[in-house]
This record gives structure tokens, C-alpha cells and sequence, in this order.
């Protein structure tokens, strides 16, 4: 492990804003206007939901937003109360899905333009979900009516047999992961999606620049894996998960470029300078903190308000991780389509799924030297439902203790800060420290 | 004389409401006679293979009695209320003695998340004696590999239940359990035409009742003892009050049912699994077996947990047109939230045909949990001109 002393004069706090994250939010604003402009000009711009394989539509040419990924940054910029009191007014309820359900939300806001985020979402042309889950393609196919977008829908399957330690078989076992007949199914709906957005956009799918897609985003994961490595040995931490979360989750909104491989490249290059020069996130960092869940986008500083009193350090959430054990797919050529399908059907069994996700979960946190868990799981969504029991037990039999509260990423109205500081406070007094650690 | 004194009266009603009250007996005598039982969880799984195959198919049900120390350990909070039930007598040994198998299948979110845990519980807890466990995993859109991908998977079953029974099941099993399943819907779907009828001679709770037997019996003695059933209530007398569409959350007993009646209306259509879904759609004997099961499960009515919200108003607009309703009540149960996006588009659509809708949502299980409920149903059937 990489310790380090304090030296005797105090090292020099971590900067709580990365320059690599700065960079991204100035890009993704940046590329935005880009992409207002195409709009306008006619031009196809799709919304995806997070688990679809952008992958194609980048090759393609095909501009996309995120869907979830756009759902934090309305979040973050205090849309969400004026969105869900707007459903309500439709006749939706205003207590489900809060997640999914915020662009649906922003297109039946009439002043979208004035006062969206970034000067509101342009108006898609396609609307793209996968069936995860029973609500998404509804939610999808809603928000697709308002923009007057074409609905596509893809498929989703739940894995039968489930061999250990996926992370490690799925840069270059991807074939060894699944039940057969699944990849083979996700091949076939990928070749669907390719046929109906060549028709629907004209435009054509070209196996040479997909290949080129593939391989930049395994570049871009790379070094999201070092990254993880490097925060994961260094003690104290670099960098908490403030930092790589505004980070990550932006820039792999871009994969596939040349921008956010290189992107990567110079997150993993700051935090490693950062960790060479001794300079940490939090110098008197005592206990290491896995946060489980989605992002609260709500309120990012919550997660560094126990670092003075404790020394207790947000260093692990998926953001990062998933990067650096999810995405690489080696031998890329040898069957691109199918290397795809093993990326993404993966995502769901990798983090909603017991023993997929529990078993990585403490993989993780015995790999980043996890001291505690604090585990956000929100009410109203299924999907987000993934085993809480199973994951919590395997966490506490291996001497993690977990902290499991209920609270919502994007929706602020039911967030009682303070209530949510004590939880954790508490956790952290009774279970952590004097519980002792592992 | 009421239609509930006449359907006491009637010898094939009584059998069915005597399977219905009393569900584990039937499958209790087939296993003395050394017979195997497949639980199902699910409405979409293949009885006439499990038929086929020599097995009784019994769904599991919730019991509403039950504590529920396992499932609210085992299960996050939004677990809907009934698969919570049903979950905690799968894990508390409930049926340890009544099945021998388990099919589940991916007929919505929840039912997915009892797989898996069911799947690691067996892994990790083995002293918990769960039942082997088979998951059907449909794919729900009707794009063109829906075909090929849903008889992949129901090959996989039928080489499951091979090896469940032990016997193989051949192309003339398969054709005479889809026959008897063909009879027993044809029967049902009588019994909904004397309900949709303009003057309905089967009341919703008597309805459920001969619907709900189907899960826990014999299949042919069903079929035959609804048939007879449909003959006899021809000359039943005529049912009064306000026609009501139900839609939303299965209904596993006829409580719901009966507080609408008692409201001054009748219940003449519904579009749960434990109703006229059911019997909505026969397996086609000319299709090889394989695509006739894909075509008897997958192309049937949509249901509100597996559809767009554009294909379920159609789909209700249309069950709501031939049960000659003239309102509807969606009926939500607390976390099965799928069917709430629905509702604001169906209610839209129904209303603007002139027919009246009232949702509960959040509803507590069971239905008598939920207070002021009677109170609610009452003021809506008069809104719609009844007592
Ligand atoms: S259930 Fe969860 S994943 Fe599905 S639409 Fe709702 S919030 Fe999204
Ligand atoms: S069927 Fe006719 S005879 Fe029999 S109980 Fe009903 S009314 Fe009486």
C-alpha cells in the first residue's frame, strides 16, 4: 500500500474540484451548444436511457443525451421540485420513478427554453430505453410523445447461471459471463437498433469506425482502471468520490471519443501527481467509506460533511469502479457486435444483481480498504431493488459493517440533511469506530 | 332467487368454490397418489407443459394471515404487498409439503427480484429446503426475435419439466394437455360472455371463484365442471346494478369484488391474471408446439406490468367496449406502480368516450386494510346512476 506519512510540516489539501472535472463540465457545455446547433439545423439527436449501447450511436454520428445523466444536472440544478409538481399537475403521480422520470417531467415544463438546464433539452427525434424495467419504456414512450420522438425499445434478460467473480472474466472471457443464447439474442436486437437508425436517419452503420468506438472506450476505461487502482492503494486518498464522480460520470457520456479517452488520461495523471506529491483529499483521513447507490446529485457536499470531524472519506462509489471493471472488452475485433452485447447486458446483473453485485461490492471494499458502507436505496424504484439483504450480509460476515437508509438521488423534497448527517454520524460513532475496524 | 343462492344451489359451483376456499387440497390427494406439484409464480407460465408433462400447476398464493418475518427480511420495501406474502411462504416453509417444483416467470419487476433472491437464498442459506427453481425469462416486445428468442426458452422448460417428471414429454402430450387447457378457456370465456351479457347472469366474485379454481385443480375436471356451469347459469337470474371494469392488481380473493357489488354495482369485466386474462387467448394446435405456446402467451391482451402505456389504453379501451361497462375502477396495489403511468392516458381516453374512471392507488393489502374504501366505491357507483 502506498502510506504516507504525514511529513512534518501538514501536506497540502487535495483541491476539492479536480482541474479534469472543471474540464468536463466546460466540455459537456460546450458540446452542448454543439449539439443545440445540430438540432436545429434538422438533424437527428437521440435520448437514451443510461443502459443502452451508445456505442452505436456514436459510431454513427448519431448526438445523444443521457438520460439519467441529464437527470443530475436538472437535479443538481434544483429543477426537480418545478418538474415533479408539473407531473402532478398532468395527472402523474409525483412519487415514482423520480429517477427516469425527470426529462419526462422537464418536457411538459412550457418554458423549458428559458429556464431548463442549459437552456432546456432540445427536442430528440428518437427516444431509446431498454426493459429493465416495468416502468422505463412507459415513462420512455411519454416523454417521446411530448417531443414528438420515435420510441425504440430493446430487450432485457436475466442471467441463469451466474459464474463468480464476473470483474475478473469480463475483459477477455466476456463469452465465459453469459448463457449463450443471451449474447446471442443481445447481438441480434443490436442488429435491430442498426437497421432502424439507418432508416430512421439515413445514416450508416460502419463496422471500421465502430471498431475505432470500441477500442477508444477501452483506452478511456483504462485508465479509469488505473485510477481505481491508484485511489484504492493510496492512503490517505488522493481524491474522494466528490471528485471522481463530477469526473467520470460526464465524460463517459462521451465514450468512444478521442476527447474522453484522453479525458481519462488526464484524471488519471492529476490524481497520480496529486498522490506523488503527497497531497490528499482529507490529510487526517482515519476511516475509509464505500458509498452503494446511485449519486445523491442533490447534495454532493454530503458526502465530504464527515471528513473534518472524523476523518471519515467517501473514497468508493461505482462511478469510478464500473469504469475501471466493466467496460473493457479486449479482443474487440474478433466479434464487435457480440463484444458490445457482453458490455452492456452485463451492466444490469453487474450492479442489480445478487451475487453479481455483492460479491464485486465486497471485492471492492476489501480492495480499496473499505472501513464502512453507507448504502442509499430509494423507494420507488425496482430497479434499483438488487438484494440489499444479500449484499449487507456478505459486507458484515467479511467484518464491514453497513449502513443502509432510504433517500432519493435526484428528488431534494424528502431530504432531511441534517436527519441524514446524524444517521451516519451515528453509524459511524457506533458501528466504525467503536466497533473497531475489520 | 339472488345469483349467489343459485350458484350455492349448483353441484358444479360448489365443487369449484370448495377448490377455491380450500386450495391446497386438490394438490395434496395428487401428491399421495404420488403425483408432482409445480408451483408457479407468474402468469406466464405454460400450464399445458406442466400438464403435459404429468404435473399439477398450482399457483402460489399470498395468505393474507401470515406474518411476514422472512419476506421483511429478506425483501426491500417496495416489494408490493402480495408478492411479499407470497414470497414468505416460499421461505417460511409454507410449502415445503405442498410443491415439489417452482416456475417462475418474469411476468413483471418484482417477480424477477424473487427469482434472484429465491436464486441466492438457495446458494448461500441451503437449510432453507427451497423447492428446485426453473425462471422463464420471456421477451415481451413483439419484435421480430421475439419468436425465435421465446421458443428457445420454451424449449427450455419442456427439457426442464422432462427432467422434473422424469418421463418425456412428447408432441401427443403436449397437443392433449393444449387441448384441455383450449376446453377449460372456451368454458371461461362462456362464463365471461354470460357476465358481459346485457343482462349479466354471473356476478365479478362469482366470476373469480370459477376463474380462480383453474390454478389449484385438475384442468379437465375444470374445464368440465365450467361448462356445465356456463349451462346452468343461462337460466340464472339477471344481475342489477351499475356495470363496472375492473383493472389494475390482481385480486387472489373476492373481497375487492365484493365490497363493489355491495356498493349497488356489478363487476362485469377485468383484466388481471386472476380474471378474464386468463382465458383471454388459446394455443393455436395448427403451429408447432413450440410457436404455439409463443403465440398463446406472448400475443395475448397486454398486461399493464409488460406494455407502453399506448398499447395498454388501446387494450383497455377495447376489454371496457365489450364488457359494456359504463365506469372503471383502476385498483393499485402499494408499490406495483407500473399501471400508475398508465392511468392519466386511459383515464383520458375512457373519459372521453364517456366513461367514467376512480383510482385508487397505494392501496393496502389485504383489501380490508384500506379504510374508507366502501365508502369511496359507493360514491362512485352512484356517480354513475346506481342505488
Ligand atoms: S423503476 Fe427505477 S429504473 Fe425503472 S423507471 Fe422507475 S426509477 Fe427508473
Ligand atoms: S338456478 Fe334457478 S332453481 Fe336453481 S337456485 Fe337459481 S333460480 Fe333457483
Amino acid at each position: 500500500m502506498n502510506e504516507r506519512k504525514n511529513a512534518a510540516n501538514e501536506p497540502p489539501r487535495a483541491r476539492k474540484s479536480l482541474k479534469a472535472t472543471a474540464v468536463v463540465s466546460s466540455y459537456q457545455k460546450e458540446w452542448f451548444t454543439g449539439l443545440r446547433a445540430r438540432v436545429e439545423a434538422g438533424e437527428d439527436f437521440a435520448y437514451l436511457n443510461a443502459d443502452v449501447p451508445m456505442e452505436i450511436l456514436r459510431a454513427m454520428d448519431i448526438p445523444f443525451v443521457v438520460n439519467q445523466w441529464w437527470a443530475a444536472i436538472c437535479s443538481a440544478k434544483r429543477m426537480a421540485p418545478k418538474y415533479y409538481g408539473l407531473l402532478k399537475e398532468a395527472g402523474y403521480r409525483d412519487d415514482l420513478c423520480s429517477y427516469c422520470a425527470t426529462a419526462l417531467a422537464e418536457s411538459l415544463d412550457p418554458d423549458d427554453k428559458l429556464s431548463g438546464p442549459w437552456g432546456g433539452l432540445p427536442n430528440p427525434t428518437i427516444a431509446i430505453t431498454r426493459l429493465t424495467c416495468d416502468c422505463q419504456s412507459k415513462i420512455f414512450e411519454l416523454f417521446a410523445a411530448n417531443h414528438g420522438a420515435e420510441l425504440y425499445v430493446m430487450e432485457n434478460t436475466v442471467p441463469r447461471s451466474t459464474p463468480s467473480k464476473w470483474w475478473e472474466l469480463a475483459p477477455d472471457r466476456w463469452e465465459d459471463l453469459y448463457d449463450k443464447d443471451r449474447l446471442d439474442s443481445a447481438v441480434e436486437d443490436l442488429r435491430e437498433l442498426i437497421a432502424f437508425l439507418e432508416t430512421k436517419t439515413g445514416k450508416k452503420f460502419d463496422m471500421k469506425k465502430f471498431i475505432e468506438v470500441m477500442e477508444l472506450v477501452n483506452e478511456q476505461e483504462y485508465w479509469y482502471k488505473k485510477t481505481r487502482d491508484l485511489i484504492a492503494e493510496t492512503r490517505p486518498a488522493p481524491v474522494t468520490v466528490v471528485d471522481t464522480i463530477n469526473a467520470v460520470m460526464p465524460a463517459q457520456w462521451q465514450r468512444g471519443t478521442r476527447w474522453a479517452a484522453d479525458h481519462a488520461g488526464s484524471l488519471y495523471e492529476e490524481i497520480k501527481a496529486l498522490a506523488d506529491e503527497g497531497r490528499f483529499a482529507v490529510p487526517n483521513e482515519k476511516h475509509r467509506l464505500m458509498w452503494l447507490g446511485r449519486g445523491i446529485w442533490h447534495d454532493l457536499a454530503f458526502y465530504q460533511r464527515f471528513e473534518e470531524k472524523y476523518g471519515a472519506v467517501f473514497v468508493w462509489s461505482m462511478y469510478l469502479a464500473m469504469g475501471a471493471d466493466a467496460y473493457i472488452r479486449n479482443n474487440v475485433q474478433s466479434d464487435p457486435l457480440r463484444a458490445l452485447a457482453s458490455r452492456y447486458i452485463g451492466m444490469e446483473d453487474f450492479l442489480h444483481m445478487p451475487p453479481w453485485n455483492s460479491e464485486w461490492f465486497l471485492s471492492e471494499a476489501r480492495r480499496n480498504h473499505i472501513d464502512g458502507v453507507v448504502y442509499m436505496v430509494p423507494e420507488n424504484c425496482m430497479q434499483a431493488v438488487e438484494g440489499s439483504y444479500f449484499i449487507k450480509k456478505i459486507m458484515e460476515d467479511a467484518g464491514i459493517p453497513v449502513l443502509i437508509f432510504k433517500a432519493d438521488p435526484v428528488d431534494a423534497r424528502e431530504w432531511n440533511r441534517e436527519t441524514m448527517t446524524g444517521l451516519v454520524e451515528d453509524f459511524i460513532e457506533t458501528r466504525i469506530i467503536m466497533g473497531g475496524n475489520k | 332467487m339472488s345469483i349467489r343462492k343459485c350458484a350455492e344451489n349448483n353441484t358444479a359451483f360448489r365443487r369449484l368454490n370448495d377448490v377455491y376456499r380450500n386450495r391446497e387440497k386438490e394438490l395434496l390427494i395428487f401428491r399421495e397418489n404420488g403425483g408432482k406439484v409445480v408451483g408457479e409464480i407468474g402468469c406466464d407460465v405454460p400450464d399445458e407443459l406442466v400438464i403435459a408433462a404429468g404435473m399439477l400447476p398450482v399457483r402460489i398464493y399470498a395468505d393474507r394471515e401470515s406474518s411476514l418475518e422472512e419476506a421483511d427480511k429478506y425483501l426491500e420495501l417496495s416489494f408490493d404487498p402480495v408478492i411479499k406474502a407470497q414470497f414468505e411462504k416460499l421461505v417460511n416453509g409454507s410449502y415445503n409439503d405442498l410443491i415439489d417444483f417452482l416456475a417462475v416467470s418474469n411476468s413483471t419487476d418484482v417477480i424477477i427480484r424473487t427469482y434472484l433472491y429465491l436464486r441466492e437464498i438457495k446458494r448461500i442459506e441451503p437449510d432453507k429446503l427451497l423447492p428446485p427453481v426453473e425462471f422463464i425469462d420471456w421477451l415481451f416486445t413483439r419484435k421480430p426475435m421475439y419468436k425465435t428468442q421465446n421458443e428457445k426458452t420454451v424449449k427450455r422448460f419442456w427439457e426442464t419439466l422432462e427432467e422434473w417428471s422424469g418421463r418425456k414429454i412428447t408432441q401427443e402430450d403436449f397437443i392433449a394437455a393444449a387441448e384441455i387447457c383450449n376446453k377449460d378457456r372456451a368454458a371461461l370465456r362462456r362464463i365471461s360472455e354470460l357476465r358481459r351479457a346485457h343482462k349479466p347472469r354471473i356476478t365479478g366474485s362469482e366470476a373469480l371463484v370459477i376463474i380462480g379454481s383453474a390454478f389449484f385443480m385438475h384442468r379437465s375436471e375444470h374445464a368440465e365442471l365450467v361448462s356445465q356451469l356456463a349451462d346452468d347459469a343461462k337460466s340464472w337470474p339477471e344481475a342489477e346494478g351499475v356495470r363496472l371494469f375492473l383493472t389494475g392488481s390482481a385480486q387472489e380473493s373476492a373481497e375487492l369484488y365484493t365490497l363493489i357489488e355491495k356498493s349497488g354495482a356489478v363487476v362485469v369485466g377485468e383484466d388481471h391474471d386472476w380474471g378474464d386474462r386468463f382465458s383471454s387467448r388459446d394455443c393455436n394446435l395448427s403451429y408447432p408446439p413450440l410457436q404455439s405456446i409463443v403465440d398463446c402467451y406472448m400475443l395475448r391482451d397486454f398486461s399493464s406490468k409488460k406494455a407502453l402505456v399506448s398499447e395498454r389504453v388501446k387494450t383497455l379501451d377495447e376489454a371496457v367496449d365489450a364488457s359494456g361497462a359504463r365506469g372503471v375502477i383502476f385498483y393499485i396495489n402499494a408499490y406495483e406502480e407500473a399501471a400508475s403511468w398508465d392511468y392519466p392516458s386511459e383515464k383520458k381516453s375512457l373519459e372521453s368516450r364517456g366513461i367514467l374512471t376512480k383510482a385508487f392507488v397505494k392501496m393496502s393489502y389485504p383489501v380490508s386494510a384500506n379504510v374508507g374504501l366502501e365508502d369511496k366505491i359507493r360514491e362512485f357507483t352512484k356517480a354513475l346512476g346506481g342505488v
